[in-house]
Formats: C-alpha cells, structure tokens, sequence
C-alpha cells in the first residue's frame, strides 16, 4: 500500500525552530513530527512512502534514509518545483502512488497530530465502496475552518462550507485522506486544491464519505498549537500505553523522558512535559508544560513553562523562562535570566530579561 | 591633518606588502540577519561590490602587494567562486585561510604566520572586513615605513559619543606615537577612535607570541578573584589562553612605548555591523565612485533610460523601465526587473528581485528574489542605527499588490498581503 504525506514549503510559522531544520524533521514528543506519520503508516502495512516536498529534499532524505532501514519501509520525495498546492502533488507523484493494482492510498497533512486509527479507516472505507474516504475531527469554533457537510448517518458527504457564517455543522478536514487511484484521473498536473477543486466533484458524484477521527487531533503547525498538541498527545499515550511515560515522585501528570537524559535531584517534572535525548536537567529545576528538546541542559533551580526550548540550548541557574517563549537552536540563556514570550532565533545568547514577548533576532 | 606634503616613498626592491582581511565567521554577527541567513556578510554587496571587495582593492593600489590573504572562520566554499573570479580580475593571489575556531583578530594573525610570511614581507597591512573608508594605505604606508614602531593604526577624530562605542586612543601629536588606547571605555578618553585598519611590521608576530605565552602561564596559575570570575563570566572566551584580541591584548600593553604609531584620516569611516549600517555605507562607497570611478554610476534622463538623481549603481544585467526614477543613493544588483512608473530611494535591490509598476522602495534593502507588486510600498524611516530603522526584506519575499510596508524586517519565503508596520515578521 502507498501514501503521500504533504510537506510543502518553509514552515515559516514554527520558526525560529525551522530556522535549523525543515518542519518535518523537528521533533514532537521526542521523535521527528513526520515520524509519527510513517510509523503509523508501516504498522497498517504501508511499504511505500513518498514525500511531497518543495524545500530542502536533501536534508530530509538524508535523515529519512537511516529510518528506511531501521522501519523496513521504502521513503521517496517528490519534489515541488512550484508549490502545487494541496491537489497537485498528487498529479505529481502519480506513478509511484498507482501501481496498476488499484489500491487505495492514504494522503495525510505532516502538520497534523492524531491517534491515526488507520485500520478504522481502512475497514470504513471497503465498507462504503465509494471512491473517498476523510477523516474529519469535531472542534468547538467550526468556523475558522472549512466545515464538511455530511449525511451523519452513513458519513457521505454532501458539501464543504468555508468558514461558515452561521453554523453548518462542526465537523472540519482533518487532512487525513485514503483514496482510490481514480481520483488521480481528476487531478491535473498544476497547482490545484483538493478541498475546492476535487473533493466538491467526488462529493457530487455521493463517491465521498467522511468518517469522524477518533481520539485528539491538532495542526501542530505553530507554537501555541504544537503545545497544545503535546498535551494531548501525552493525554493519549496515558491512556494507550501509560508504560512510555515517566513515573515517580519528580513526575506530575504525563510526562515523556528520553531514556538517555538525565534529571537531578528536588526537581519537579510536569505536567505536559517532554524530555529529549541527552538533555541534563540538573537538581532544583521546575518544568510544566513545555518541550525540552534533544542536547538541552538546564542549570540549577531554573523554572520553564509553557514554552518550548530548541536543540543544545543551555538555561542558566535560577533563569524564568514562560508565556510561550520559544528558542532556536543553541541559544544560551544567562544566569537569573527572565524570559516573558521571547522568540530567539538560533545561536543568541541572552544575557538581560525579555520583559514582554518579542523576536529576539 | 593627512600628510599630503610626504610623496610616497620611492620603492626600493627589498620592501613587500601582504594584505591581510579580517572576516569573522558565522556564528558572530548575528546582527547581520536576516542578510545573513543566505550570504556570508563579507560578500554583502556595498554600491555593487561585496563588502570586502572594497578593502581588496584599496590594497590593489599598493604597487609592492605580493599577496592578499582572507582570514575567517567561514566555510571555504562560502568564498571559493568569489576568490576564483578575484584573483583573475586583480591579478593578485588572493587566499581564503579559514580558522578552526575563533582565535580572536590577533590570534588568527598568528595563527597563519608561517603562511603570511612566506613571501617574506615587510610591511603587512591588517584591515578588518566590516570597516567602511577610503583605505588611504598609500600614504599610510609611506608613513608607517618611516617611524621605527612595529605599527601604525589608521585613526579618526569624532564626536565624542560615537567615540565610546569604540576604541579610544591619545597620540602625541608631534611624533604621532599611540601613547594610551582603551577599548569602549565608560569614562571619557579621547575623541580619536582606531579605524581597525593597521600597517604591521613582522614584529608583530613577537607580540603575540609574548601575549598568547603570558595568557597560557596566568590561566594555569591563577586563581580568580570572585570579581573576576563575574566579570569575565560573559567573556569566557577571552581567557582562553589562544583568543588574543588585536584591541584589548596587544594595542593597550604596547602604548606609549614607541612601539605603534597613528596616521590620521579625515575621510569617511563607518563600520558596518548591521543591514542598515550597510546601506549607509554603500551610499558613502557610491559617492566615492562619484570622484574616483564616475564610470561606474549610472546616468539617465527619463528617455532612454530611467531618469536617475545622485549616485545609483546599476548592474549591467538589470533591465530598469525609462519611466522609473532612482535615486539619490540607490543600488541595483545583477538581472533585477525595476518596472514602469517605479520610485527608489536609498536603497539596495538584490539579484533578481522584481518591482513592478509604481511600487516605491525608500530607505529598504529589498532581499535577492523578492518581488513588489504594483503600487506597493517598502518604505523605512532611514535611521540607520534604530533596531526597525530601515525595512528589509529577506530573500525571496513577496509584497502584494498595494501593500505598504513600514519599518520590518521580513524573514525569507513570506508573502504579504497586507499593510504592516514596526514589526519583525519571522
């Protein structure tokens, strides 16, 4: 079975983080946010995975092909030499995605974060015959969102509504697609929207049918949601595998450690917390709501939350990091530092307080 | 007062001069972003040429230059198309020697010594890359070459605000011997600043050997005094027994020793630590094309060509509309599209940007690859040391028809599509 998984472009939103890595490969709950995906994919029987792409392929692929091996699953990129759109990239990709046998292929979004109840998809999507399937997630403010209209008792989706004035429904694309191969036939080679231009002409045709994701689902696109979506994530993982997450009295609530790093002495670990590969969080430390990602030390009696802290950064002793402060990569915050909502690109070193949130360039 | 009445020494065959250029590395000057996500801040173009293109040919002027060396700590292949084309156009070898880490601007000086003595030299003249003057090595040279001091510093008299923001210095004023130097001192000094443009003698090199060995037994000795320790916690680097710095390390001890010496310019100087500082340098090296290259600014009328005020550069393979005005102080980069009806004012486009009809550009450097829509405005208020004093727009960034925008810095691969100001858009 194939899938595409929709890359696209600079990920300007999560910078200063994209500043050092394209927005695939930064990681999520301590694993690269596309690896999640993949794994999904392999363990529903995926053997081909092709990326679409249009910025910076080598350095994906390069970090992709340590994971062909290690998972047993093929990984290519397709890549973009225009952004195509959320359509195009399949035209694009159409050999490697139609192998003749006329299996259906799933299409996911690598902003996405969910629980990927693949085989429910699978299985809801023999079952109806028709030509779609998507998944679609219920959220509280439908529109902001583009609202998929659908028959609620068999899913067959009658019409999708942009950003609806008055309620239609609350049931929005959660970019999760399995689709047969004819729907390549309607995809032409340019840049092309699925949800404007494709979905309507499959909806017409009562070809397309939505079934309603099971479990959390966030577009971990920007900071504030990729914070939320670790809560939820963690939340998940509680109640799937409890194994994975940290236990003992430095924990509250869900918490994930990389098996690697290290935590001192009187900390106080939590909740919503993850833990990268190799951190040091040395004794007296206070973390709730934020991701330490992979090489980071914090110093002595520092205290960080809801924020999110960038490779091989160091925090100082008694430095107060909070209010969705965000660091690049390799930037050392002094001793006794206070950081209100400072988004600081890679490589600085802040040495006076950040009073109020601002870019630290 | 400049020594115009001494004629350059006559050259006798024994004397040679190496150049040497200061460029720093990437991991310094985070200041230069966001320009300097996609170009190394040494190969920034200054009125068309990279920054250090202008030192480099400054050092050209001197008859007896045997080679001209780049010292940083940059990858080699940020440098090697440049250097390639270089040395074929001047005629001079020119050599990218890249550091393994940091060594301090003295430090990378010694570092390379066997290779900068190669040619045997006699004078060697050191100039750091981010320094914007008229190089008046010519005569500094003659002067240097006359005193017995193992150097002579280019320096300047200025306000004496600006004056703390760099190295202070007293000079007799007979013999023009340094006799006190102190880098960005708190407390008054001098109103003469060191220029970071030297002429050396090989002693130098004794110098700092003598400092790097003293660093090396006071770091293996001494214990810190707990006000040491605080003070030198942010320079922690600086106690590294090999970072010796040209400033602090080996002008400050040597003063008043009859060791260096001064050579006063009143020429322009300007150091170009961030973008904005950049495009007030490219407007003093545009009026310096103005007296000593006029060939090279562009000239127009509104017929033919686009009618042009003050001092603009165009590159040959840009194509400007004839109904365009430009100028004054305006920059125009390889195959950039200025379309019909467009305003530029004190700016710098980059390669192959395009601005289409009657956008306006003021006091804004426009990143390599952006485009402008119609009647789009990109506009800074031209305070060329405020932190949002002038707009730039990274590369490839794209503002929509109608936009204004005021005031930004814009990182790479955004478009905007509407009206923005004082705002740093990541």
């Amino acid at each position: 079975m194939k899938a595409l998984i929709l890359v696209g472009g600079f990920g300007t939103r999560l910078r200063p983080l994209t500043l050092s890595v394209p927005k695939p490969l930064v990681d999520f709950a301590n694993k690269p946010m596309i690896l999640h995906q993949i794994e999904a994919l392999k363990a529903v029987g995926v053997d081909e995975v092709v990326l679409a792409i249009n910025y910076q392929p080598e350095v994906m692929m390069n970090f992709l092909r340590d994971f062909e091996k290690s998972l047993g699953i093929k990984i290519t990129c397709s890549q973009e030499t225009e952004p195509m759109g959320t359509a195009g990239p399949l035209a694009l990709a159409r050999e490697k995605l139609d192998d003749g046998s006329g299996e259906s292929f799933f299409v996911l979004n690598s902003d996405v974060i969910s629980e990927y109840p693949l085989r429910q998809m699978i299985d809801f999507h023999k079952k109806h015959g028709g030509e779609a399937t998507i998944m679609v997630t219920k959220v509280d403010e439908p529109s902001k969102y583009g609202v998929v209209v659908m028959d609620e008792s068999n899913g067959c989706v009658q019409r999708f509504v942009e950003k609806p004035q008055q309620f239609v429904g609350n049931k929005i694309n959660a970019g999760i697609y399995l689709l047969s191969p004819r729907t390549l036939d309607r995809i032409e080679l340019r840049p092309t929207s699925i949800e404007k231009e494709v979905f309507p002409k499959i909806a017409a045709e009562k070809s397309l049918f939505a079934m309603v994701l099971p479990g959390f689902w966030m577009d971990i696109g920007q900071p504030r949601d990729y914070n939320t979506g670790l809560r939820l994530y963690l939340d998940s993982l509680r109640k799937k595998s409890p194994e994975k997450l940290a236990a003992g009295h430095t924990f509250l609530g869900n918490v994930i450690v990389d098996e690697t790093a290290k935590i001192g002495d009187g900390c106080l670990i939590g909740p919503d917390v993850s833990i990268g590969q190799g951190c040091v969080i040395e004794a007296g430390v206070r973390l709730s709501r934020c991701t330490i990602m992979r090489g980071v030390r914090v110093k002595k009696h520092a205290c960080i939350t809801g924020s999110i802290i960038g490779w091989h950064c160091t925090i100082g002793q008694w430095a107060r990091i909070e209010n969705m402060t965000v660091l690049g990569e390799d930037v050392r915050v002094s001793d006794e530092i206070f950081s209100n909502g400072g988004v600081v690109l890679p490589h600085k070193e802040i040495k006076t307080s950040i009073l109020k949130p601002e870019i630290v360039m | 007062m400049e020594n115009t009445k001494d004629m350059p020494e006559a050259i006798s065959s024994h004397k040679k001069t190496v150049a040497v250029i200061m460029m720093g590395g990437p991991t310094k000057g985070t200041r230069f972003r966001p320009l300097s996500f996609n170009l190394a801040k040494p190969l920034f173009p200054l009125a068309g040429q990279p920054m250090v293109h202008h030192p480099i040919l400054a050092c050209k002027k001197i008859p007896d230059l045997a080679q001209v060396y780049l010292i940083g700590f940059y990858e080699e292949k940020d440098f090697s198309l440049y250097i390639s084309a270089l040395s074929n156009e001047l005629k001079v070898p020119v050599r990218y020697l890249r550091e393994d880490k940091p060594h301090g601007s003295a430090g990378g000086l010694y570092n390379f010594q066997d290779l900068l003595m190669e040619d045997d030299p006699t004078d060697i003249i050191v100039l750091n890359c981010d320094v914007c003057c008229s190089f008046p090595l010519t005569d500094m040279l003659a002067a240097h070459r006359k005193h017995e001091g193992i150097g002579t510093l280019l320096v300047k008299k200025v306000s004496k605000e600006i004056a703390s923001e760099f190295g202070e210095l007293v000079a007799d004023p007979k013999t023009g011997e340094l006799l006190h130097y102190a880098e960005k001192p708190e407390t008054f000094v001098s109103d003469f600043i060191n220029c970071g443009v030297y002429i050396f003698t090989p002693e130098i090199f004794t110098a700092i050997k003598a400092v790097t060995y003293t660093k090396h037994e006071t770091s293996s000795l001494r214990r810190m005094s707990s006000f040491e320790a605080l003070h030198t916690a942010t320079n922690s680097r600086a106690m590294q027994a090999d970072f010796v710095r040209l400033d602090q390390d080996i002008l400050t001890p040597l003063a008043g020793k009859k060791k260096l010496y001064t050579f006063e310019t009143n020429d322009f100087w300007e150091q170009i630590k961030t973008p904005g500082m950049s495009l007030r340098c490219s407007s003093l090296y545009l009026a310096q094309y103005r007296l000593t290259m006029p060939e090279l600014l562009a000239t127009g009328d509104g017929k033919r060509s686009p009618t042009i005020i003050g001092d603009v550069f165009i590159h040959r393979s840009a194509k400007v509309h004839p109904t365009a005005k430009l100028g004054p102080n305006v920059s125009i980069s390889a195959n950039a599209r200025i379309g019909p009806g467009a305003r530029l004012i004190g700016c710098i486009i980059l390669d192959d940007v395009e601005i289409k009809e009657n956008a306006v550009v003021m006091h804004s450097i426009v990143g390599w690859k952006s485009s402008l829509g119609r009647w789009a405005r990109v506009q800074g208020g031209g305070d060329y040391n405020a932190k949002l004093g002038i707009t730039i727009l990274g590369e490839d960034v794209a503002v929509e028809d109608e936009v204004v925008v005021v005031n930004c810095i814009v990182l790479p691969h955004k478009t905007l599509n509407i009206s923005v100001q004082d705002e740093i858009i990541l």
